[in-house]
């Protein structure tokens, strides 16, 4: 394909018999490769996400171990396309989002322990992840850069702290467990089907959300903001407003994500929000590839294989994640996307060398 | 009152080997502007070798030299390999040691388990005496401790106020471009800097095991007060480390002794203060 692509347009027929492949007439050949790839690039997107989809929804089916896998990457799929939503296109990185993440979920529990109804508590879990974004967003979108990511921190062990050592409502390292999920009608998530249903449904929702914020005016004005702040405010642009809002969209549905994990897990623990949580998030997102929304969900599947799989057969599987987050920053800064993303490029660079060349009869 | 003055003295205590560990941290960013999140694996990865080699040797002083100085080593090491590969990008260099956090932290539990260790001082240090005027008893350690810290910190003092090195740095923080217009080496600069910090954070690692333990965990403890250090006294400033110490250090303290619940909470309380009226902390220079 490369050797192939390197020759000139138009040359000597042995070169085009050579490009279409063996066996094949050299035009018809090249037609039927330029028929496919166009078709790929049209299709290939919204094809693979049915073909994923559907995956998705049969292997959810079964109660075994591949379910509940499914449901740990969904939910911190969510935690990382959030991430990277305030990471990737308003260029804050926040190394507090677990610390987020357990707030929607310890508000759910601790509403559930003080009786409220499992609605109400959903709606508690979800209001205190709301709340909470409004408030610190006013202190966390003064700083930029490292600073941000020093703040976030801060403020993510400041979650974590409370969770630790505020017994009276944490129940401390214990942790609260969680019995009965929200249920209306023929709609129960106590059944786990309907849960596993759910949990995927959300996750389908917040994606399709972000990335219609991404590619909206407002993901576009956050673009330019990380880019560079200042031009962006000399057009009149409230630079810090939008910051404020990708902070607050981003902690509210972390929140999302962690009031699922509890549904999925049935306990919250400060464990949930340790520093090593809120640095494994991140990786997940390097590692799927900043500025993509897609690619951290893909990094969220990685990951947890990491956790999950590869620590049976490897019990150093953090030094493993360790080397390939630092081989990811020297190596393939887009990371696992950025792949993907190089191999589309590739592909329309074919095209394009395809229409170009002269012979065929479906061109202009 | 008796108890107030102990944990007034175990605060000073803490804000001794916080401040070595932040003031590295501070240098490091001040000069090169990395953000160097495995700082607090450095100081907890020094605690083990100095736990080992004093185990080994029944030697404090030898266990303090090899801490201090394998860590100076591997801060040499990774200046002049992963952050010099990252060519000053400010968000890689940050994540990358991100990572490497996760590898030194899984590499110690495989080498010195999950248990907590704690390194005894030898001979009279280990020991106790009894206050003047005060009448408390108090352990030696930490007195000694809180002298090495007091002598360290005018060492540092001394070498960046009185030395030609130390002009070099200070104009580094200041200006970093200008230094090496004039013709001043500024690699080697960085170098000497970095590896300074991972030094005193290996140091701190074997003085901190003697008072607050090596365990698994403790890595990420030291990194957010040092953290909340350097927010405090504004990143980059050597004078705002030692004050950022003292805040931290003191509220840590009370805050464990007299509200036990929001202990670790509260010690970020200054941190968002400072953040919401002076971003660039108490005695920062350093515009972000």
């Amino acid at each position: 394909m490369t050797a192939g692509g390197q020759a000139p347009a138009g040359r000597a027929p042995a070169v085009e018999a050579q490009l279409a492949g063996p066996g094949l007439p050299a035009g018809r050949g090249a037609r039927l490769a330029l028929t496919a790839l166009r078709g790929s690039r049209r299709f290939g997107g919204p094809v693979a996400a049915v073909a994923v989809g559907i995956a998705l929804v049969l292997l959810l089916q079964g109660n075994g171990f591949t379910s509940t896998l499914i449901l740990d990457m969904l939910v911190y799929a969510i935690a990382a396309m959030s991430l990277d939503f305030l990471g990737g296109y308003a260029g804050l990185i926040s190394l507090g989002q677990a610390g987020f993440l357990g707030v929607g979920a310890y508000g759910v529990a601790i509403a559930e322990v003080h009786f409220f109804s499992p609605w109400a508590a959903v709606g508690i879990g979800l209001g205190a992840a709301l709340v909470l974004g409004l408030a610190l967003g006013i202190v966390a979108v003064r700083v930029r850069g490292v600073s941000f990511v020093i703040i976030t921190l801060a403020m993510g062990q400041v979650l974590w702290g409370l969770a630790f050592q505020w017994v009276g409502l944490s129940e401390g390292d214990n942790g609260i467990p969680l019995t009965i999920l929200p249920s209306i009608g023929p709609f129960d998530l106590n059944d786990p089907l309907t849960l596993r249903m759910t949990v995927l449904a959300v996750f389908a929702v917040v994606a399709l959300l972000l990335v219609t914020f991404v590619h909206s005016p407002f993901g576009l004005s956050l673009r330019g903001v990380r880019s560079n702040e200042t031009r962006l405010a000399a057009l009149g642009y409230r630079t810090g407003l939008h910051l404020y809002l990708a902070w607050v969209i981003a902690v509210f549905f972390t929140g999302v994500a962690g009031v699922l994990y509890i549904f999925v897990n049935q306990l919250i623990s400060p464990a949930t929000m340790a520093f090593s949580q809120d640095g494994l998030l991140v990786i997940m997102v390097v590692l799927g590839g900043l500025r993509s929304i897609w690619g951290p969900a893909l990094g969220a599947v990685v990951i947890v294989l990491f956790q999950q799989e590869l620590s049976i057969y490897l019990e150093r599987w953090q030094t493993v994640m360790g080397l390939t987050l630092i081989a990811v920053v020297l190596f393939s800064p887009g990371g696992l996307w950025g792949l993907v993303r190089a191999a589309g490029r590739r592909r329309d660079a074919l095209i394009t060398r395809l229409e170009a060349r002269p012979g065929k009869r479906d061109g202009p | 009152m008796q108890q107030f003055i102990a944990q007034t003295l175990n605060g000073l205590t803490l804000a001794g080997i916080i401040f070595l560990v932040s003031s590295g941290f501070t240098l490091v960013f001040g000069v090169m502007r990395v953000t160097n999140l495995s700082h607090g694996a450095v100081y907890l990865l020094g605690g083990y070798i100095g736990y080992s080699v004093i185990t080994a040797t029944h030697n404090f002083l030898a266990g303090l030299a090899a801490a201090a100085l394998g860590m100076g080593l591997f801060g040499l090491l990774l200046e002049r390999t992963l952050i010099t590969w990252l060519k000053g990008n400010e968000m890689s260099e940050l994540l990358a040691t991100l990572g490497l956090i996760y590898v030194i932290d899984d590499i110690s539990l495989a080498i010195w388990g999950g248990s907590p260790l704690t390194i005894n001082l030898p001979g009279v240090l280990g020991g106790s005496s009894t206050l003047p005027i005060s009448g408390i008893v108090y352990p030696n350690d930490r007195i000694f401790i809180l002298a090495v810290s007091i002598v360290i910190a005018l060492g540092l003092y001394y070498l960046l106020r009185r030395t030609r090195i130390g002009a070099i740095i200070r104009a580094g923080v200041d200006d970093r471009e200008m230094v090496s217009a004039l013709g001043i080496n500024v690699r080697r600069v960085f170098s000497l800097v970095f590896t300074l910090g991972a030094l005193l954070a290996g140091f701190a690692g074997v003085l901190g095991g003697t008072v607050l333990g090596v365990y698994t965990g403790g890595d990420s403890d030291i990194l957010l007060f040092a953290l909340a250090v350097v927010i405090i006294g504004g990143l980059g400033s050597f004078e705002g480390a030692i004050v950022g110490s003292l805040i931290i250090g003191l509220i840590e303290t009370y805050g464990t002794a007299y509200f036990p619940a929001v202990a670790y909470s509260i010690l970020f309380i200054p941190v968002i203060v400072i953040l919401l009226v002076k971003p660039e902390g108490l005695l920062g220079k350093v515009n972000r």
